[in-house]
């Protein structure tokens, strides 16, 4: 055979063969590589590329070469998954670098790291000084995960004591003009709904580029022609200001009123709406 | 503007709200959100009574100020 035909065709195969094989493997080799994963990869790569360039004199021998290699490795993450003791021999085990703010420096001779090394991982995770640092851990990939102090940590409504809504996912209504009416139907609204809030809008739907609808039923628009104005849904806002308002005006009716009972009851009324605010507030304003 | 006019404005405020509350309870799907949607349209809709009997005694006190 002609020798450029032999590799042609051998390489067309391998490409098919090491695509069947590396399925075998799983998905989780492209995901995170460890230093086991690499090394497999790399292998993997050397022996077809031998092959299929005809390095090799006997191809099964080449062939079975592939085999084991994929084979195992792939025999190996199955037991992982089982016992723990073949996954940390295979993937690895974490290593903590700062554990209660304190760099632990055998641990970083362990896992051959130089302060360098540490302080340039630190910083990828915006960690400037160690000082900020509270736990600090090396994974099995290769990545420093940091864990900051208490103080330093970004403020999250709940750290504040903030109460905030539940929100769910927004469905996408509108899209490059067209209307979307599986996701419609998914909230429970239809086009007709759809249209009558266009119309308060003042917008067509060619010119919708993206229409996004919240958990509450508020439309959010954007408009193929950025120089046009949409108004942005204040429902929310406005009952809430409302309510305020009227909780006001029954304090204001209670101190005007001459009557005993009228007062008592506009007290009343003025201390329900007040609970009603309060309980509101995380839906309606944030 | 008389008392019983702001009292009727009032009303129709609380109404107004009342009733963006129940569109949006009858679009939530979480049911502790819907849920608390609910109980505070109930506790509006009972000031608006309250409101309401207190408007029937003072148009009956001052007729000649009864509107719509």
């Amino acid at each position: 055979m002609v020798e450029w035909l032999e590799v042609s065709l051998r390489s067309i195969g391998l490409f098919v063969i090491t695509m069947l094989l590396v399925r075998i493997i799983g998905k989780r080799q492209t995901s995170r590589l460890t230093f086991f994963d690499l090394v497999t990869v790399i292998v993997i790569g050397v022996i077809t590329a031998v092959i299929s360039l005809n390095l090799v004199a006997n191809l099964v021998h080449g062939l079975i070469a592939l085999l084991v290699w994929t084979v195992l490795p792939a025999l190996i993450y199955l037991l992982g998954i089982k016992y723990k003791a073949v996954r940390d021999i295979v993937q690895g085990k974490e290593t903590v670098l700062i554990n209660h703010g304190k760099v632990l420096e055998d641990k970083l001779m362990e896992a051959r790291y130089t302060p360098e090394d540490l302080l340039s991982q630190l910083r990828k995770k915006n960690a400037f000084k160690v000082a900020d640092v509270e736990f600090a851990v090396l994974e099995p990939t290769g990545e420093v995960s940091v864990l900051l102090k208490k103080d330093q940590q970004p403020v999250t409504p709940k750290t504040v004591g903030l109460n905030v809504g539940l929100e769910s996912v927004p469905q996408t209504v509108i899209m490059d003009g067209n209307i979307m009416d599986e996701p419609l139907t998914a909230i429970g609204l239809n086009r007709n709904w759809l249209h009558t809030e266009l119309e308060k809008a003042g917008v067509a739907p060619e010119n919708v580029f993206i229409g996004q609808v919240d958990s509450a039923g508020q439309l959010y628009l954007d408009l193929f022609d950025d120089a046009i104005q949409v108004p942005k849904p204040k429902t929310k806002e406005l009952a809430w200001a409302t309510l305020k308002k009227c909780q006001a005006d029954c304090e204001l009716y209670a101190l005007g009123t001459k009557h005993p009972e009228a007062k008592k009851m506009y007290g009343k009324s003025a201390a329900v709406l007040a609970d009603a605010i309060d309980e509101l507030e995380p839906l309606l304003k944030k | 503007m008389t008392v019983s006019n702001q009292i009727k404005q009032t009303i129709a405020s609380l109404q107004g709200t009342m009733a963006t509350l129940k569109t949006f309870a009858a679009i939530e799907e979480n049911q502790q959100t819907k849920q608390i949607l609910q109980q505070n349209i109930m506790c509006i809709e009972g000031v608006i009574e309250d409101m309401e009997k207190r408007l029937g005694v003072l148009e009956f006190e001052e007729p000649q100020y009864k509107g719509f």
